[in-house]
């Protein structure tokens, strides 16, 4: 191991940096203005940074385009489970039993290992009151912690960067995916990208091997799948910077970051088989990266695909076969490093589905629907109640525990974060840690 | 109020602006002969020119894949049937990366920038991706046809793309029953396309579905098909209006709802000006564009001759799109990006790859562009535009493939899958020879005098006028100089690809 600092100064950076003629000169304007005060932070409190590798580590999925939670954890002893979904429904004999009121898919039934080793708990019925069935508007809602009646900028990981990691440099958050997600956004804009497909560095030559994670990463063959319209759902990362002062943090940042990622990859070779799709290569480097000690607190990466309006059956079930056995293969792979213990891993989508099929043998926009949790500490279990699918609202499941419970008890109990900082006020913890 | 740019402050920067926003920037000499114009007739040239004939790709036709579609429909076995759908992906996948490539190359040669940039602007709002849509002869037609009505009427361009077969089938409406009305094109339609989220009512939404019955895609033609027998006739609520309205009317309905111009108007303006448009400013653009009856061009010539848009808080507020930052720098500087399948991975790696917008909601657009990963690549492709392409800075393979003809050191081709570097493990792979670039460098003497090349303040004048499409900005200039003061004097190509090269790295040059 090596004996240097975990976290390399902005100012060292900019004295070292490759392109240091190209920043040097740009970076003062706002470098004097940030990070001064983030100097003058570090100065006063002489904590050690902590790194990943003592630290709990949350790492999000999200499912994007709306989870049919119905068809993913199936109340199959209910007759109008049948009646509402007479050619979609998962036949009562290929369910996979829990507790003899609701089973899972088929296709997640790694998960059902995972429950029965005592790693995972199964939150039924999240959701929100007053519940919005656009996609952009539900995802945000989902991203910033808002009520739903309010807009809120910033997301919820972000607010607890902001408040629990202030000075510490940008990868305390780490999106693997295109951009930025929403979540993430803070006044200060913390996190980092890894774009599936792009190299590492500024103008460097790269390691090949770090170029095959890289490659392997890039899918560009997706089949048609339906609910491809809802891809990878995104929200704007704005923030108070002019669009020159946001430019300068984000060449820091990356430079930072590329710089660690990068000697992480050189060191922390893949070990463990992880399946051959997307969201598997993802959890893979994220294991390697908590490893390799990334000081980073939240990893974030996707899953798009599940806005099943049309012949949902094949599509729904590969993308729940795809999650169960991307995240069981993570949870072995954490499990044999011995780290399991110091992980958690949540899914949530913006909003579960329409109780009835529709006429595409499909489902439209919903409310209400499960989140799987998973982590070698956490309190396996089923929690909330199954929603009823006699008493609808317009034909949707009647939500029965606020996401936010679920943010609160993450950031309560998990990320020891203090909660009415980050969501605004308190929300009843759930038991699953 | 929108005033007028006074003549008195029409110059070079603010034809460059203009060029730069209202197309994809020019030459030195374009510019300066926008300056000469004068305001009104450059922007006149920019409305009303009408684009030279464009030869469509030789597959644009409704039936190119047929026979790989019909292999899929009779083939007998699930084995037959998964080979026969891998063939026609990969033969699709070519016709997108194709298309891509034609529309890169529509938009750098253009003679009506100002129409392929309108067009790139609908593309993002009535987003449809080729994720879902197939084969690419679907999404041609959309792409003409949202160039057909372009800078015509939003009216008429809402319900063309109702229409529209890529349409249909992105947002289900093809599948759509009378019986059960599918949702999803009736709330994006008002979500995104007209009303924005808030500005309807759910029972609107389940309203306008039955509206938008019989919609169909005739499977000869690939054209639209209106299917009487499955179109829903009974009287709609509709915005609190009752009639047995079909989709045209609810687009009608919707036109007449003045939230619709305004939701149109602020999201022309912040793909164009800058993004927090004042409400009063809005309203005002608003109000203009209802009674011009939802004309686009009348609505860009106010926007474009206004004093506001060429403002200090507008200059530079604006970060390039991938596209943008890709044909910009073809129309400015000279540099080629590569062809085919190529093009397409450098657009997946700077965030935008025209035809697969991320959802239904289009490119987010601004600070959305620019994150580690992105930022990162936007520096590797500077240098690479520069200094030519090579395979593996496009996601193609360094080194002839291993395995399929190790004697072939041909260099990939357009079209050519993209696989894995021999040398996957991170050793050093088998002594192959690379692929040669797939682009040629900047020819530093095309654009450079000789004498320049010992004069590094007016070389570098020169240069910055051309990259940043403006007079040079003594702060930002000065720093370009004092890195080449301390070269060899005269400057030689590399010294001055690297000079190119820092320009292209500045936060500066992100931004229009």
């Amino acid at each position: 191991m090596s004996q240097e600092p975990d976290v390399v100064t902005r100012r060292d950076f900019l004295r070292t940096s490759v392109l240091g003629a190209a920043l040097s000169w740009t970076v003062p304007l706002f470098i004097e203005r940030t990070f001064s005060a983030l100097d003058a932070e570090a100065a006063e409190s002489s904590l050690p940074v902590a790194t990943g590798k003592d630290h709990p580590i949350l790492v999000v999925l999200q499912l994007a385009g709306g989870n049919d939670g119905l068809n993913a954890v199936v109340p199959y002893v209910d007759d109008a489970y049948y009646r509402a979904r007479p050619t979609i429904g998962i036949a009562k004999d290929k369910v996979v039993n829990l507790n003899g009121y609701i089973g899972f898919n088929p296709a997640l039934a790694p998960f059902k290992t995972l429950y029965d080793e005592g790693h995972l708990a199964l939150l039924q019925g999240v959701g929100y009151p007053n519940p919005n069935r656009s996609h952009f508007r539900s995802t945000e809602i989902w991203q910033t912690a808002s009520d739903p009646n309010k807009i809120v900028r910033t997301g919820w990981l972000g607010r607890y960067f902001d408040s629990c990691c202030s000075g510490e440099d940008a990868t305390v958050g780490v999106a693997l995916g295109g951009q930025l997600p929403q979540a993430f956004t803070s006044d200060n804009p913390t996190g980092i990208t890894l774009n599936p497909g792009s190299r590492l560095g500024f103008a460097k030559e790269t390691d090949a091997s770090e170029q095959a994670v890289f490659n392997q990463l890039n899918g560009i063959d997706h089949d048609t799948v339906s609910g491809a319209s809802i891809g990878e759902l995104s929200g704007p990362n704005s923030s108070g910077m002019t669009a020159i002062e946001y430019l300068q943090r984000t060449a820091l940042d990356a430079q930072i970051g590329t710089d660690k990622i990068a000697e992480i990859l050189r060191r922390v070779k893949p070990e463990a088989i992880y399946p051959k799709t997307q969201l598997a290569n993802s959890l893979s480097l994220i294991s390697r990266l908590i490893t390799g000690g990334l000081p980073t607190r939240v990893y974030y990466a996707s899953q798009g695909g599940y806005d099943t309006h049309n012949a949902q059956e094949n599509s729904h079930n590969r993308l729940l076969g795809e999650l169960a056995n991307a995240v069981s293969a993570f949870c072995q792979d954490l499990k044999s490093k011995g780290i399991f213990d110091q992980v958690m891993i949540i899914t949530f989508s913006e909003f579960g589905r329409r109780v009835a099929e529709n006429a595409s043998k499909g489902t439209d926009h919903g409310t209400a629907a499960p989140m799987f949790i998973s982590g070698g500490a956490i309190k396996p279990g089923i929690y909330g109640r199954p929603p009823s699918l006699e008493q609808l609202d317009t034909g949707d499941l009647i939500y029965n525990v606020d996401f936010r419970s679920v943010y609160a008890t993450i950031l309560n109990r998990w990320l020891k974060a203090p909660v009415s900082k980050v969501l605004g006020r308190d929300f009843n913890p759930l038991a699953f840690v | 109020m929108l005033t007028p740019l006074p003549s008195s402050k029409w110059d070079y920067d603010a034809a460059g602006h203009l060029l730069v926003r209202a197309g994809f920037g020019g030459s030195i000499a374009e510019i300066q002969d926008l300056t000469d114009r004068g305001m009104q007739q450059s922007l006149e040239k920019l409305l009303n020119s009408v684009p030279a004939a464009s030869i469509p790709p030789t597959w644009a036709y409704a039936n190119s894949l047929r026979d790989l579609l019909d292999q899929i429909r009779s083939s007998t076995t699930p084995e037959e049937k998964v080979k026969a759908r891998q063939a026609f992906n990969q033969a699709n996948q070519g016709q997108m990366a194709d298309l891509i490539q034609w529309w890169t190359h529509l938009m750098t040669d253009t003679n009506a920038p100002l129409l392929e940039k309108m067009t790139l602007f609908w593309h993002g709002h009535f987003a449809t991706s080729a994720t879902k849509v197939k084969p690419a002869y679907k999404m041609w037609l959309q792409n003409q046809t949202l160039r057909a009505h372009a800078l015509g009427n939003f009216g008429t361009l809402t319900k063309a793309v109702s229409r529209d077969p890529a349409m249909l089938v992105w947002l289900d409406l093809a599948s759509s029953l009378k019986e059960r009305p599918n949702e999803n094109f009736a709330r994006e339609l008002m979500e995104l396309f007209t009303l924005g989220e808030g500005n309807y009512t759910e029972s609107d939404i389940k309203e306008s579905a039955k509206a938008f019955t019989g919609y169909r895609i005739n499977r000869i033609d690939q054209q639209f098909r209106f299917a009487a027998n499955q179109f829903d006739s009974s009287i709609k609520v509709f915005m609190k209006k009752a009639g047995p309205w079909n989709g045209d009317q609810i687009i009608d309905i919707i036109l007449e709802q003045p939230q619709c111009a305004r939701f149109v108007v602020t999201k022309i303006w912040r793909f164009f000006v800058y993004e927090d448009p004042d409400a009063s400013l809005v309203d005002e653009l608003a109000t203009e564009f209802r009674q011009a009856h939802y004309g686009i061009k009348p609505l860009l010539r106010t926007i474009f001759s206004s004093e506001e848009f060429y403002s200090d808080r507008a200059k530079g507020a604006i970060i390039k799109s991938p596209v943008q930052y890709l044909v910009q720098a073809r129309r400015s500087l000279g540099v080629y990006p590569p062809e085919g399948r190529a093009l397409a991975n450098i657009y997946r790696q700077l965030g935008q790859v025209p035809f697969y917008p991320p959802n239904v909601k289009g490119w987010d657009g601004g600070k959305s562009w620019i994150n580690t990963g992105t930022l990162t690549y936007r520096y590797q492709i500077a240098r690479a535009l520069i200094n030519g392409i090579r395979p593996e800075q496009a996601g193609l393979p360094k080194f002839p493939a291993k395995t399929a003809a190790s004697t072939s050191q041909e260099p990939p081709r357009q079209n050519v899958v993209a696989s894995m570097p021999s040398n996957l493990d991170g050793t050093p792979g088998p002594a192959a020879t690379p692929f040669p670039p797939l682009t040629s460098p900047w020819p530093v003497e095309k654009y450079v005098n000789p004498e320049d090349r010992s004069d590094v303040q007016r070389l570098l004048e020169k240069l910055y006028t051309q990259i940043f499409q403006s007079r040079p900005q003594p702060d930002l200039l000065k720093n370009f100089v004092k890195v080449a003061s301390n070269k060899t004097l005269p400057l030689d190509d590399g010294s001055i690809r690297d000079l190119v090269m820092l320009m292209m790295t500045t936060p500066n040059y992100q931004v229009s």
